[in-house]
């Protein structure tokens, strides 16, 4: 089976101010259909740069990139970013109903259009707030009105930056749990950057911890937790600690020693 | 980063065109045009004032109303700024009136002032003094209303008097928003003064402009519009310099 | 938030012209062409009644709307290549910042010379004023905050449909702030035309009241000519909130 997105031996260079900056090498990554990835690291460490390039927002310097088997150059059809900083992401001139439009609204027959704003509001549980302004609304909401906005072009791959890193744990925890249910309606597969690791390890069916500079995979890890997964009750299981525990190992903190970073 | 970039500058690559149009002109003009005299004309055309002694007098008149002028707007603009943003009640009871004055084109002022106060140097700074105080005004009163009242109240419990508070505190505090109002203020009270001595005929480069204009003396008028032009470069130079220095100085120190 | 009358403001207004009033009266205020405010009621109904004051109205608001709206199609165009074209702005920019650098009034004398003592000239003149703060603003309301571009390339939009639906509608609230300021400086520069150049309009009115020694009348055309300002901008305003609904909102300039 070919995976739904991967990266092969790939390096990425970028211009620094003195001299060029290697970011990432060798990094070798295949998503499967439907598959949770996580993309892990301290921050600086490679990983919104790898997620960009799956995206096709940065080309690469060496290696490959597919989307099922066509090379990446230029966003791929069907794979859509959602960015950490919703507030500059979301078009503050529009309703949120026009904004979840604006990927489908030039494809689209008005009525068709309509249905899958509806579906991708509903999926979020804004439908109530669409003709609100984003910016009239919470951070959880806007960056919910994002990910509807992807949703609405029905995309195979969502690739997330840190989608919930500017949230507050309450509202976070509620944001992982709809996105669970999401992907379990839709199939969607998932690339996922965080750097909080009971996030990682609570979302996804496998994860990736990048190291180094520049930066490798240091660690896959499956996540082999039944689902569908619970706040509480999850996070109580022995196999979840245990697996948190490696992470952290990965990321070098050791017991006993204050984190290094 | 923005600012940074932006303090980086126009590329100087960008003067080509102007460079360009000015050297079509001088190649191709009629020395003669009464319309588009080249630029080589416009020497010869102010060598009679010049000649005269009129032009750095001129220039000398313009200078010294636009820098009265200013300085009168940022003393009027900073105190009475200071003082509408301190207090919600003195706002709200002076912004009507303050709102409609502004409302006034400067442009309309000019013959009413020459007809109260007629065709005097005084007349001309008060054209300048009103719309110059403005900016000045505007951005003290932000910025007195946005004071942190920890600043006041920490020299109150300190024990300093009313005026140390206001020397050491209000006024450093203040000082950045005054540069800034200056900013806007002094290209507008520069424009003023060209304005009210083209209307009137007072003294001063405008005055010497509108009778070059008046006696059709085009090479003369377009070497005056120069000269107009190197005032309002430095103009806007030397306040762009002042207020960025001190206002990285004040980020740097607090 | 919702706006209350400022009763304290109106009755300080009120409250400035009496003070005016019986200064004047009472010759504290002492010049010989200072007229009381009742004066200036009177000139006002003086140049209602004889049609002075609505044939010049008329005639500056034509001329300066005539440039403005002329400095609004070349502004924006003009702007929008500079903001979007980066060769165009390296290879320009410092000759417009150059040109700017020149009083706009130095420049009204040069439109004479060049138009004659037509209505040319104050069209003209509002037109070079307006210019400028509508292209500046639209070169800087072109620079899109990145990430919306970004989205925009995620959504896999068209080049025409990042500059329709993101870029331009990112600009409005900016051009719109720079039409404001295009549309006051256009009028100020307009009454300088009539004033030295074309004898008409409301510059013109007042410049002949004033030779006239009627100050009352011509208190009165300052009056109407700050009436004018304000009613143009709040139209502008108006008609940019009903156009643009969401950009204006978004800017923070909903009413």
């Amino acid at each position: 089976m070919t995976p739904t997105i991967s990266c092969d031996d790939l390096a990425v260079t970028l211009p620094g101010a003195s001299g060029p900056v290697h970011i990432l090498r060798g990094v070798t990554l295949a998503v499967e259909k439907a598959e949770f990835v996580s993309i892990l690291g301290t921050s600086g460490s490679g990983k919104t740069t790898l997620l960009r390039v799956l995206g096709g927002l940065l080309p690469a310097s060496g290696g490959t990139v597919r989307c099922d088997d066509t090379a990446i150059s230029g966003p791929p059809e069907g794979v859509v970013t959602v960015f950490q900083d919703y507030a500059h992401s979301l078009l503050p001139w529009r309703t949120v109903r026009r904004n979840v439009a604006l990927g489908i609204e030039a494809r689209l027959p008005k009525s068709e259009r309509d249905e899958r704003v509806d579906e991708a509001l509903t999926m979020v549980g804004l439908l109530d707030r669409a003709e609100e302004y984003p910016w009239r609304l919470s951070g959880g909401m806007q960056q919910r009105v994002q990910i509807a906005r992807a949703l609405a072009t029905r995309p195979r791959v969502l690739l997330m930056d840190e989608p919930f890193g500017a949230l507050d744990a309450m509202t976070k925890a509620s944001l992982q749990d709809q996105l669970q249910q999401v992907q379990e309606l839709t199939g969607t597969t998932i690339v996922f950057v965080t750097h909080d690791v009971e996030e990682a390890v609570y979302l996804s069916d496998r994860l990736v911890v990048l190291n180094g500079s520049p930066a490798d995979i240091g660690l896959s890890l499956e996540i082999p937790l039944p689902r569908p997964r619970h706040q509480i009750t999850t996070k109580e299981r022995p196999d979840y600690l245990e697996l948190r525990h490696r992470v952290y190992e990965a990321l070098g903190h050791t017991v006993g020693e204050p984190a290094r970073g | 980063m923005k600012r940074e970039k932006e303090r980086g500058g126009t590329p100087v690559r960008g003067l080509l065109p102007l460079i360009l149009l000015l050297g079509l002109w001088e190649l191709t003009g009629d020395p003669a045009s009464p319309y588009f005299p080249p630029p080589s004309t416009w020497v010869d055309g102010l060598r009679p004032l010049v000649d005269g002694d009129k032009l750095l007098p001129a220039i000398g008149q313009t200078a010294l109303t636009f820098l009265l002028g200013l300085s009168i707007a940022t003393v009027v603009g900073a105190v009475v700024g200071t003082l509408v943003g301190a207090s919600r009640p003195i706002d709200r009871a002076l912004s009507p009136s303050l709102e409609f004055l502004r409302a006034l084109p400067a442009a309309s002022l000019v013959p009413v002032a020459a007809l109260v106060l007629g065709y005097t140097t005084q007349m001309k700074l008060v054209v300048v003094v009103l719309p110059a105080t403005w900016p000045i005004l505007l951005t003290c009163r932000t910025a007195r209303r946005t004071l942190s009242p920890v600043l006041l109240d920490t020299p109150r419990t300190l024990g300093l008097s009313r005026w140390h508070r206001t020397t050491k505190i209000l006024t450093p505090a203040l000082t950045p928003a005054v540069l800034l109002g200056v900013r806007v203020a002094a290209p507008l009270a520069l424009i003023i003064t060209l304005l009210v001595e083209i209307v009137t005929r007072v003294d001063g480069l405008g005055a010497v402009l509108g009778a070059a204009q008046a006696s059709f003396l085009s090479a003369q008028v377009y070497g005056l519009l120069t000269i107009a032009g190197v005032l309002g470069f430095l103009v806007n130079w030397v306040v762009t310099r002042a207020e960025t220095a001190v206002s990285r100085r004040m980020r740097g120190t607090t | 938030m919702a706006r209350r009358v400022n009763l304290l403001g109106a009755a300080v207004f009120v409250l400035a012209l009496v003070l005016w009033e019986l200064l004047v009266r009472t010759s504290v205020l002492d010049f010989t062409y200072l007229p009381a405010p009742t004066a200036v009621g009177e000139g006002l109904g003086e140049l209602l009644a004889n049609g002075e004051l609505l044939g010049a109205l008329g005639h500056t608001l034509f001329a300066a709307l005539s440039g403005w709206a002329l400095a609004g199609l070349v502004g924006v165009a003009a702007g929008s290549v500079l903001g979007l074209v980066r060769p165009v702005w390296t290879y320009s920019m410092a000759s417009l910042e150059a040109l700017r650098a020149l009083p706009i009034v130095a420049f009204v004398p040069v439109a004479v010379l060049l138009f004659g003592f037509s209505v040319q000239t104050e069209i003209m003149v509002a037109f070079y004023a307006a210019l400028w703060p509508i292209m500046l603003n639209t070169i800087s309301g072109m620079r899109t905050e990145p990430r919306m571009l970004e989205s925009g390339a995620v959504l896999r939009l068209s080049k025409a449909a990042v500059l329709w639906k993101i870029r331009l509608p990112g600009a409005t609230a900016m051009i719109v702030v720079g039409l404001r300021l295009g549309l006051s400086v256009s009028l100020v520069l307009t009454l300088v035309a009539e004033m030295v150049g074309n004898p008409a309009g409301l510059g013109f009115l007042l410049v002949e009241k004033g030779q006239a020694l009627q100050p009352g009348q011509m208190f009165a055309a300052v009056f109407v000519i700050g009436v004018t300002g304000i009613v143009l901008n709040g139209l502008v305003m108006g008609a940019a909130r009903l156009a643009f609904r969401g950009q204006m909102a978004s800017s923070g300039e909903a009413a």
